[in-house]
């Protein structure tokens, strides 16, 4: 074992060592640095989920307050840098859940009879509905905030909602509808239930992702770790119910 | 208590490699309640042989709950029901009369089973054979505090040298991730002064080796902390993990 380690230690000139790329190509394609990109694009997905919940809990203050912010917010220059930023993230996080999960799949090809768990006190609330761990729930989760995703850009960025009029003829001629008619519409619309299935689903989600990106990230401590836990439940809840309470303010306005 | 069990067990059955198995239905009669979970398979052996029948292999070393040798998958539980133990310090009385008990190998593809409930733990020797040592040759027995070591960094290193190397975690573990056990050998010599002169290429070593042994990856279900019979703490993970990240980021391989 001297001796191996001897010979590892001289083929590495220790001057150069590595190739200035080659050591975050040994990163990224290792098991703890692909736990690293899904801990931190998780992250700040989470952070636009904050960001995206405040702009739209402005509903609640007015048709004029939220499409004030929506005008800003389409008219900056920088939206689709940071729109396809966002794509970036969201497409990392889904393409390394695949490739996880098929390797984890792999790595056990024959399973037990009935796996039982034999942790006795069960880290949150979520895990003890018949769905089990929560971890075991991520990829399916994962799946449906996908399908409902694309739901969502389908009624908001696309525009081809069937349901919902997203131009109105006015005495100047055709224009776009106003964002907080579309908003209304669409939560009138067929597609409206989707928006409840899918932000509950997020809140699962988040209940494990939040505080399991900490931990990936190499952030466990005895002082902050429990902390983490409960912020990661009450951050759930939070964003959970903050989208969701919207369509079912939409449900109450029809 | 001098009770007796009368059991049913469903044992996997695989004469090789590369042989097919099947689970093989027992019955038990008259076990005694103070027998450890072995010795009931010691009486079942025991009673196949007088049968003419292939005996139940199964590993086992010093039955004393240190060696890390046995393994069993227990009605879905790695080590069985009783959290912090090892199968050979499982007792009978944990059961109850008629119960059905269903024994099972370890399941992960970089264990593949050599024999009925014996598995090939080889690719976590090939994990050490990657950094889990230290070179450093350090003589004879120093006198007491000439390496000044403070408590709670002494009791991080030997919390996590307590790991046996029984695979219990890969086991209970749904992706089959050897994580516990690499962070338990990385957390035990890293944290540790004599351990420092090989910090990077261990961790990077050590990690290297898992992935190419075919384990899945950690996704903190924690099931790992709850099977280990030598109760490793997930703390270790992310030590492993802020480990690997710096050796990535510092050294100079």
């Amino acid at each position: 074992m001297v001796t191996k380690l001897a010979e590892k230690q001289q083929s590495s000139p220790s001057t150069g060592g590595k190739s200035a790329t080659k050591w975050i190509m040994t990163l990224l394609s290792s098991s703890i640095g692909q736990k690293f990109v899904m801990g931190i694009t998780g992250l700040l997905l989470c952070g636009f989920l904050v960001v995206h919940l405040a702009g739209n809990l402005l509903v609640y203050v007015g048709a004029e307050a939220y499409n004030g912010y929506a005008d800003k917010l389409h008219s900056m220059m920088l939206l689709p840098v940071a729109e396809t930023g966002l794509f970036l993230l969201l497409f990392a996080h889904i393409a390394l859940a695949i490739k996880l999960t098929r390797d984890n799949q792999q790595a056990r090809h024959i399973s037990y009879q009935e796996p039982q768990s034999k942790i006795e006190e069960k880290p949150s609330l979520f895990s003890q509905t018949p769905m089990g761990n929560t971890s075991g729930w991520m990829f399916i989760s994962g799946s449906i905030i996908l399908a409902f995703l694309v739901i969502h850009m389908i009624d908001m960025k696309l525009h081809w909602n069937p349901g919902v009029d997203y131009s109105i003829e006015t005495p100047e001629g055709v224009v776009e509808a106003k964002p907080y008619s579309i908003m209304v519409q669409v939560l009138g619309s067929f597609t409206a239930p989707f928006y409840i299935v899918g932000t509950i689903v997020l809140g699962f989600h988040l209940s494990h992702g939040f505080s399991s990106a900490f931990q990936s990230l190499g952030l466990n401590h005895p002082k902050y770790t429990p902390l983490i836990k409960k912020l990661a439940i009450l951050f759930a809840f939070v964003i959970a119910a903050g989208f969701a309470s919207l369509p079912i303010w939409g449900f109450f306005i029809h | 208590m001098s009770e007796t069990l009368d059991l049913t067990l469903k044992v996997w059955r695989q004469p090789g490699p590369d042989a097919s198995g099947r689970y093989v239905e027992y019955k038990l009669t008259e076990i005694s309640t103070h027998m450890s979970f072995l010795e009931m398979l010691d009486v079942l052996n025991e009673q196949l042989n007088e049968k003419g029948e292939e005996m139940i292999a199964f590993d086992h070393d010093c039955r004393e709950g240190i060696c890390g040798a046995c393994s069993l998958m227990i009605n879905g539980q790695a080590h069985g029901p009783d959290s912090g133990t090892t199968t050979c310090q499982l007792h009978m009385r944990r059961f109850k009369n008629g119960d059905t008990i269903v024994i099972e190998p370890w399941r992960a593809r970089a264990f593949p089973v050599v024999r009925d409930l014996v598995v090939d733990r080889g690719a976590f020797d090939r994990i050490v054979q990657e950094g889990g040592f230290i070179s450093a040759n350090t003589g004879s027995a120093p006198d007491a505090n000439s390496v000044p070591i403070p408590a709670p960094v002494q009791e991080t290193a030997m919390d996590a040298a307590a790991c046996i190397g029984c695979g219990a975690c890969v086991a209970a573990c749904k992706n089959a991730s050897a994580m516990l056990f690499v962070s338990a050998k990385v957390s035990h010599l890293s944290t540790l002064p004599q351990g420092k002169p090989e910090r990077d290429s261990r961790v990077q070593g050590m990690v290297a080796q898992m992935d190419l042994e075919g384990f899945g990856n950690c996704t903190n279900t924690e099931e790992c902390q709850a099977a280990c019979p030598a109760e490793i703490s997930v703390s270790n993970i992310a030590r492993l993990n802020r480990e690997f990240l710096r050796a990535q980021l510092c050294s100079k391989e």
